[in-house]
């Protein structure tokens, strides 16, 4: 077959163009988006991120949804394990107890006996509350006292009687009062009597369940109810649910206050010290030269510094009276001493870069030194700043729960998590609750913004970007 | 002594009275039988430190008065019930402005001399001697001259005591003092005989072979840093009444955990629990003892100028909002506390029965109603519209910090009112105690001597204890009164209207008298806890078989 038709000129036209072929059949990424879409792909980064929000919003929302007085002591629920709500029957306000005597019977013994009897009719004065537990029991023959015992435990024989109550030191007086930080649950109340010295190895034991209540007084003090309530009324109590601490405050609204402490030191204090960081460390490294090393020996004289005598130095210069919260110079110690690492890995990076070919072109082109530095260096920095900063986080978090741990941070009664848990670890076999939920609440910050920090570090990462694709 | 805001470990400052917290101990029957025996009537403990020296002129330490307690022996003691007991003396006579004693012609000390009135001139003349600078030289001041030769300013010839004979002792008292004869059972007024001091110098009590003893046991053995034993005493004038024939020291640590172990394993026969211990104590199923210690903790407001302190319907406003069962019960929640209500412990002794029961103390019933009255009244006063917060000083203890936080969201729930808690180590909450940088400041007394003066006088303007510099004529015109006189009514009676005074005025807001709970072998039996002296004296334990 040969070419038949001529070419013409309008073969020689340029072809009409096309909308098709220019079309992206991919949206553009730019280095953020792709970062983002990487980081999407990163399952416990993310999961990092809905933890931090999750925080964010429990710091600055949670007071506003739980609205229970950080610093209110609800003595008639101290160190309360994490419960459901519970109920409480009014009474009435304490009145002292007059232990019941027999007149009739010596109050002391004519000689020592060399045995006694054991005590008899031992029962429960009243109702048994909270509030109150009474006993009284039958007068034991030459007895010249009794001793009260009181246990969490059925008591075998005379061993595991529990706490020593009260030693009563006279035969005729056969009643009892304790009111020694009583729970509703089950006590095993012992008596031995003695011959006003000696305690005799026979014992009597009671088993008495106090039913949860609360005085009036206290009820109207909490806003649980008002003066004109009855004693015998059932009424809720506060509900802690996450417990309370040592002085019946609830732990939930203690972690909220103290999330506060915790994340203004812990995302304030790197956001200035990394930001001063990344000018110190641009600065010196594009610049170089003298002035370069001028910069970095101050910043290696900065690191020499020991940053627990500077807090100390810093609370005294900043006049912090006794009883006032230290996080502002601990505040300021961090930043001041903090910032060199920040520094040394920015001018680390910004002496890498400005040896590349594109900033060498562009200069060429005509671009001033503000425009290198905004345009081309910094941008490529942003990696190693956003990933120092995500763990400067946890760090800075860290040195404050440590600070507030050996009593230089935050003032009670403001809790900081660290303190929080100072306090729970004197308490931590009985009642662990008080520790566990403050350490917790540490461990996933610190392990979210490490997480996070891991993850924005595979995003971020031009090396890294190849990989997946 | 003053306290440090901490129960268990009490330290002192007047004195210098260290008192470390010995710890002696007891197994139950199913542990080794190690710890008590009662065929060879051997006790076994543990202390909590070694004595610095056993000379019983300079000793301060709780240590020291333990081991002293044991192999010394005063003009006068305590019996089996803590009730003061003829000791070397046989019988005495106080009268006004003397006191004469006549001691027993068997009194003998460990090498067979006769323990006599020349052994006693010695030793106080040897305390208040200003180059002995005994610590505790102040116990003897009621003594004529005493406190002038102890500056000295008086040769200590001069010292009011006359041996009249070997076996009566004649003393002239500087003032009527009702309660000498109880200043004769503590360990700084026991004799010392001249010529075995002389021999030894120096070295005097610094080993077992350098001292001689006159009480019920004498020390046979003491291995520095690791063990001191003591024996029953052939030579003592009522060895018939002691039981026992050995203590045997055995561990010195002051680690509560180790002793508890120690306990466990049936080594040791006695032991203190804090609030560290107690539980594991519970779970082990011993038998948990306490013992109210004698001393009372209370807070003390400051008095200096422009104090807010010093308005007297502050004060009270405080003191009627706080209840100290509240506190007792759900704050300090360990048993053997009992709530704070005047500044007299109920273990002291008044005319007959205790002086509480005497004059019982007026019961602060909280009234929250009243309290804000108070205050409303206290700002008037002070005009101004809110009182600006007030600072508490206390020690760095977690109880004590404890009961500050307690305080603070108390007095912030009630009455509105700011407290901003300053904790401080010890020394540093004494230097800033001393220089009244506080508002109110935590503090705690333990007694010194067996007598009600070793409290009522501390609030007087002249006491350099008296921290917050609280000046009431009245007040001290009544320690005088009953510091001058040795009739009991009238020095009870003038004691009853200080109680009157601390709480009408609210002077002092007494928060609570300390217990403490401890463990003791279920065959040691007679082991004494007290408030004073030897604490635990064991001069009368027995073992059961």
């Amino acid at each position: 077959m040969s070419l038949e038709r001529p070419l013409t000129e309008a073969d020689f036209s340029p072809a009409p163009g096309s909308a098709a072929a220019e079309q992206l059949t991919r949206p553009s990424l730019s280095f953020w988006q792709d970062a983002w879409r990487r980081l999407k792909s990163n399952t416990r980064a993310i999961i990092s991120l809905y933890l931090i929000i999750g925080l964010a919003f429990f710091t600055l929302a949670g007071p506003l949804l739980w609205t229970q007085d950080p610093a209110a002591q609800d003595l008639d629920q101290i160190s309360q394990a994490p419960a459901l709500p519970k109920t409480a029957r009014l009474v009435a306000d304490y009145q002292p107890f007059a232990a019941p005597i027999v007149a009739d019977h010596p109050s002391e013994p004519e000689d020592y006996p060399d045995e006694l009897a054991a005590v008899a009719e031992l029962s429960v004065l009243g109702a048994a509350t909270t509030q109150s537990v009474k006993l009284t029991w039958a007068p034991v023959d030459q007895a010249g006292g009794y001793s009260i015992y009181r246990s969490e435990r059925k008591p075998e024989g005379l061993l595991g009687l529990g706490l020593p109550l009260e030693t009563v030191n006279a035969g005729n007086i056969v009643g009892f009062e304790d009111r020694l930080n009583l729970k509703s649950q089950p006590y095993y109340y012992s008596i031995v009597p003695t011959d006003g010295f000696d305690e005799f190895d026979v014992v009597t034991t009671i088993k008495v369940e106090p039913e949860q209540s609360i005085t009036i007084s206290q009820a109207v003090l909490q806003g649980l109810a008002t003066p004109d309530d009855l004693p015998g009324q059932v009424i809720p109590l506060a509900f802690h649910p996450f417990g309370t601490d040592y002085l019946g405050r609830d732990i939930l609204a203690r972690l909220m206050q103290g999330a506060r402490v915790s994340l203004f030191i812990g995302v304030v204090a790197p956001l200035i010290y990394v930001l001063f960081g990344v000018f110190y460390g641009g600065f010196a490294g594009y610049l170089g030269g003298k002035i370069d090393q001028i910069l970095m020996r101050f910043a290696d004289f900065v690191v020499a510094l020991p940053f627990l005598l500077f807090m100390i130095l810093f609370k005294i210069a900043f006049g912090i009276g006794p009883g006032e919260s230290g996080v502002m110079p601990m505040l300021v110690a961090l930043i001041l001493l903090l910032w060199p690492a920040t520094a040394r890995l920015v001018r680390g990076q910004v002496l890498k870069i400005r040896e590349q070919g594109y900033i060498e072109a562009a200069r060429l082109l005509g671009g001033g030194s503000s425009y290198l530095i905004l345009r081309h260096i910094i941008p490529n920095t942003m990696g190693v700043i956003l990933v120092t900063l995500t763990f400067a986080v946890p760090s800075a978090i860290f040195t404050e729960a440590f600070l507030s741990f050996i009593g230089m941070g935050v003032a009670p009664p403001t809790p900081s998590w660290g303190s929080m848990c100072n306090e729970g670890v004197k308490t931590m076999l009985s009642h662990p609750h008080e520790l566990f939920f403050p350490a917790l609440f540490i461990s996933i910050t610190v392990l979210a913004f490490n997480l996070l920090g891991d993850g924005l570090t595979e995003a971020l990462d031009s090396k890294m970007r190849t990989r997946d694709q | 002594m003053l306290l440090s805001g901490l129960p268990n470990f009490i330290e002192s400052t007047m004195t210098l009275r260290l008192i470390f917290c010995l710890l002696l101990c007891a197994t139950q029957s199913h542990a080794f039988a190690d710890a008590v025996d009662a065929a060879s009537a051997t006790v076994k403990i543990a202390i909590a430190q070694e004595p610095p020296q056993l000379n019983s002129m300079k000793a301060t330490d709780q240590v020291s008065i333990f081991v002293l307690g044991h192999v010394m022996e005063g003009l006068t003691r305590y019996d089996r019930r803590g009730n003061l007991a003829p000791g070397v003396a046989e019988r005495w006579e106080l009268e006004d402005q003397s006191a004469t004693f006549w001691l027993r012609k068997d009194a003998k000390w460990s090498n067979g001399d006769p323990v006599t009135a020349h052994d006693f001139v010695f030793a106080w003349r040897n305390v208040v001697n200003p180059s002995t600078a005994s610590e505790y030289a102040f116990i003897l001041y009621p003594v004529k001259n005493a406190e002038a030769i102890n500056q000295g300013e008086l040769p200590i010839s001069d010292l009011g005591i006359t041996a009249i004979d070997d076996h009566t002792l004649s003393v002239v008292l500087e003032r009527p003092t009702g309660y000498f004869i109880n200043l004769t059972a503590f360990i700084t007024t026991f004799p010392v005989q001249e010529k075995f001091y002389q021999s030894r110098r120096d070295s005097y009590a610094a080993d077992a072979k350098d001292m001689i003893y006159n009480g019920a046991f004498t020390l046979t053995d003491w291995v520095h840093s690791a063990s001191l034993n003591m024996r029953k005493n052939p030579m003592y004038w009522n060895a018939d009444a002691i039981k026992l024939n050995a203590i045997d020291a055995d561990y010195i640590t002051a680690d509560t955990r180790a002793r508890l172990n120690l306990f466990i394993d049936g080594k040791i026969a006695y032991t203190q629990l804090d609030g560290e211990t107690y539980k594991d104590a519970l779970n082990n199923q011993f038998r948990i003892k306490k013992f109210v210690t004698g001393s009372v903790y209370f807070l003390e407001y400051n008095y200096r100028p422009n104090r807010l302190t010093r308005n007297q319907n502050l004060r009270k406003a405080i003191q009627a909002a706080f209840d100290p069962e509240e506190f007792v019960n759900k704050v300090l929640q360990t048993p053997g506390n009992l709530p704070g209500r005047s500044l007299f412990p109920t273990w002291v002794k008044g005319v007959n029965a205790t002086f509480r029961q005497e004059f019982p103390a007026t019961v602060n019933k909280p009234d929250l109603v009243r309290a804000r009255a108070l205050l409303e009244q206290a700002k008037a006063e002070l005009n101004v519209e809110n009182i600006p917060p007030l600072i508490m000083l206390v020690s760095d203890s977690p109880t004590s910090t404890k009961q500050a936080e307690y305080m603070q969201g108390m007095l912030k729930t009630r009455l509105g009112l700011d407290i901003k808690i300053d904790v401080q180590t010890f020394k540093q909450r004494l230097a800033k105690m001393t220089s009244g940088d506080f508002d109110i400041v935590g503090a705690g007394w333990g007694p010194d001597f067996d007598d009600i003066m070793t409290f009522g006088d501390l609030f007087a303007s002249w006491n350099l204890n008296n921290r917050g510099r609280y000046n009431n004529p009245e007040y001290d015109r009544l320690v005088r009164v009953a510091m001058n006189s040795s009739d009991p009514t009238t020095r009870m009676t003038a004691m009853a209207g200080l109680q009157t005074i601390l709480y009408d005025e609210a002077v002092l807001l007494p928060m609570y008298e300390q217990g403490v709970i401890y463990l003791q072998h279920p065959k040691l039996k007679g082991m004494r806890r007290t408030v004073l002296g030897s604490d635990p004296d064991f001069t009368y334990a027995r073992i059961a078989p």
